[in-house]
Formats: C-alpha cells, sequence, structure tokens
C-alpha cells in the first residue's frame, strides 16, 4: 500500500483525519477500528492490519477509496 | 420482478439460481431447485408498492458460478463468515420474532470477519393482520423453518465483486442529546442521556418522542437506524438491537418519505442492484403503496441486513467489475 495512503489511513484511524467512504461495510470497518484505538491505542497496529487486508481483498471497491485517502 | 406461480416454477425448473419471497401459500407449492425463500405479502414492485398474496417476487442471481445453501440455528449462525466463497455473496433470510433472528441482531458487529464477506438479507415475516407465520425455505430441500436461517452462498467469477450498500432517508441533528446503552439488547429500561442515567421509556414520553422515527448512529459517516417496537412496563423494545458504546440520536423528522427516497436514490447512483429490500415501517410510515421507488424492487422485510440487522432502510446489493 502506499505510503501516503498508509499514513493517512493512520491518522483516520486516530480521528486526526475524517473520511467517509460510499462503501458501506469500509465505513462501518473505519467506526469499528477507530473505537478498538480509542479503547487502547495499542491496537492501532492489528487495526491498520485489518484494514489493509480488507482493502486488499477488494481492490475493485477500494481503488477510489485508496484514491481518495490518498488525496487528503 | 413480481411474477405468477406458473412462472416462478418454470424459472425454478430451469434450473436458475433464485431468491423468492411471497406469502407461504404460494411458497409452500414450489418445486425443489437453486432457490431459497422468505415470507411477507408485502413488496416494491416495478409498479409501485403493493400488498399481494397471488405473486411472488423473484430475483434471478444470473451472475453467480454456484451456490450452496445451508441452513442455521441460533448456536452456529456465525459460521456464515467461515462456509461462504471466498470471493462471494452470502444472501441471508431469517425469521421474525425467533431466537436465531435475536441472536444476529445482538451479536453480528462483533463477530470477526463479518465486514470480510458480503451480507444481505432480511427478516421474513407475515401479514400484519396477524395471519400466517414467518418463515424461510432452503428450495434444495423443499423444507421450511420458522426458527433456522436459510443462507444462500453465492459463488462470483474472478473480477466480480458485490458491494451491500444502503438508503437511509434518516439522520440526526448534531445538537440533540447523546443516547448511550449499558448493553447490546433489543429491550431496554435504561439509558443515559448526555451522560446522565435515565429510564429511556420515561425520556420518550417527557420528551414527546414520536416513536416512528428510528435511534440512528453514526458508523462514519453512514447512519444505521434502530426502530422502536413498543413501550410496555417502562420497558423500550427494539426491532433490531442497540449497542452499549454506540452513540445514539432519535432521527430527525422527514416530511414526504418517497421524496426523500428519490433524493437519495439519485445521489446513490447504484444502476442495476441484483436485490433490494425495504422496511415494513418505511411502507407504512411513508405510505408507499402504490408508490414506485426504481431501480429498487424487492420484498419488504421485517427487518433488513446489511452485514448487521438494521431497521427502516433500504438495503441493496450490486455486483462489480
Amino acid at each position: 500500500m502506499d505510503a501516503v495512503v498508509q499514513e493517512n489511513l493512520k491518522k483516520i484511524l486516530g480521528g486526526e483525519l475524517k473520511y467517509t467512504s460510499a462503501n458501506l461495510a469500509f465505513n462501518m470497518l473505519i467506526s469499528k477500528m477507530q473505537k478498538r484505538v480509542q479503547a487502547d491505542p495499542a491496537n492501532a497496529e492489528a487495526c491498520m492490519k485489518e484494514m489493509d487486508e480488507f482493502l486488499a481483498k477488494y481492490p475493485i471497491v477500494a481503488k477510489v477509496d485508496l484514491a481518495n485517502i490518498a488525496a487528503l | 420482478m413480481l411474477i405468477t406461480l406458473e412462472e416462478t416454477v418454470a424459472l425454478i425448473n430451469e434450473g436458475k439460481i433464485l431468491h423468492i419471497a411471497a406469502d407461504e401459500s404460494l411458497l409452500d407449492k414450489l418445486p425443489k431447485g437453486k432457490w431459497i425463500g422468505g415470507t411477507t405479502p408485502y413488496f416494491i414492485g416495478e409498479e409501485g408498492g403493493i400488498y399481494t398474496k397471488e405473486k411472488l417476487f423473484v430475483n434471478e442471481i444470473g451472475v453467480a458460478e454456484d451456490i450452496r445453501v445451508a441452513v442455521y440455528g441460533k448456536y452456529n449462525i456465525f459460521q456464515i463468515v467461515e462456509e461462504c466463497y471466498d470471493n462471494g455473496l452470502t444472501m441471508l433470510i431469517i425469521p421474525y420474532g425467533s431466537q436465531v433472528a435475536a441472536k444476529y441482531a445482538k451479536e453480528a458487529p462483533e463477530v470477526e470477519e463479518l465486514l470480510m464477506h458480503p451480507v444481505i438479507g432480511w427478516i421474513s415475516g407475515l401479514s400484519l393482520d396477524g395471519t400466517g407465520e414467518a418463515r424461510v425455505y432452503d428450495g434444495t430441500t423443499g423444507k421450511y423453518y420458522t426458527d433456522r436461517a436459510v443462507a444462500m452462498y453465492l459463488k462470483l467469477p474472478e473480477g466480480k465483486t458485490a458491494m451491500v450498500n444502503m438508503i437511509n432517508i434518516f439522520s440526526d441533528d448534531k445538537t440533540d442529546p447523546i443516547i448511550r446503552f449499558n448493553e447490546n439488547d433489543l429491550s431496554v429500561e435504561k439509558c443515559s442521556v448526555n451522560g446522565q442515567e435515565i429510564n429511556f421509556a420515561e425520556y420518550i414520553e417527557k420528551k414527546g418522542i414520536d416513536t416512528k422515527m428510528p435511534l440512528v448512529a453514526d458508523y462514519n459517516g453512514s447512519y444505521i437506524n434502530t426502530s422502536i417496537k413498543s413501550i410496555e412496563n417502562g420497558r423500550v423494545n427494539f426491532y433490531a438491537s442497540v449497542f452499549r458504546n454506540i452513540d445514539y440520536r432519535f432521527a430527525t423528522d422527514v416530511g414526504d418519505y418517497a421524496a426523500e427516497f428519490r433524493k437519495r436514490i439519485d445521489a446513490a447512483e447504484a444502476h442495476a442492484p441484483v436485490f433490494s429490500c425495504n422496511c415494513i415501517l418505511n411502507y407504512l410510515y411513508g405510505d408507499l403503496n402504490g408508490k414506485k421507488i426504481p431501480p429498487y424492487a424487492g420484498p419488504v422485510t421485517f427487518g433488513e441486513v446489511a452485514y448487521q440487522l438494521i431497521n427502516q432502510t433500504l438495503v441493496y446489493c450490486e455486483i462489480l467489475g
């Protein structure tokens, strides 16, 4: 994954950046991961991995999100 | 498409992969085949919202390369995340009022991997005059169930992806108080409002809140609704679960449901959903009988599944790629 996307995803998880997808599942995942990180910041790495896996599994759907997140 | 019993039987006998919604008097007459079904006499047809026990709503899922059908109870419903195709879509139908529906409502959001596999579905129901019963049908065996969920796993060709989405006409007013609950539950007595613990039923009464409006929770910009079923003996009962650690507000009023749907549908830009369903509460409160909301047609349901169980929402699936 692109370094900028990676960095911005971390910021989204931490609540420093706001990004809403057109994909319901991705929004649900972001919301779930943000709560995990809020509960314990040590979860951040595992949450990033889960986000990576999600975006890698569905490249057709993720293409737009990746471009949008890179542009944040 | 809403079609006759004879037309539906012909499609089954041709070996088509089908999702079928209809009154049980019709579903009982179908031959075995590659189909699953659930009960409802309410539909949004191509000609508008309709109540009928004379026709079946049939989705032909032509894109699937292969299917498997399985039946689950409350102890094994979450095997759906293990038994689905790696690249596929799971269509799930659960009977209204069943223990498996309650289990799914309360626990689905916490299931690992749930969001990694597209799941769409609905809660089957019955006529609001009280006749009939909520059932699901496994067309491969010809059996029906009132206490089990039926899942159809659809295998998609390489390069195709299922995208489950929703159209929710409700949103909240961020200046309204935040409501939180202590447990994941379908029925609650207490809640906290802006941090102060109170009786939820009393709060609703005192504030004069219209319980036709759902609670909404903001999941990173996607609003998830939970509808109030009843208030009895100081408890508030819901059609789907509320969850601890989620901030809720009551939805703001919607004037013209059909017009609001039209606005959101235009914004969604979905062109060819392979499946959609809409909530019975939208049908009733929005007076959708006779009103069209193309391109979305399908069963009118007692709860909608877009990964987790939600309410008062139109859910749909498109195949991309």
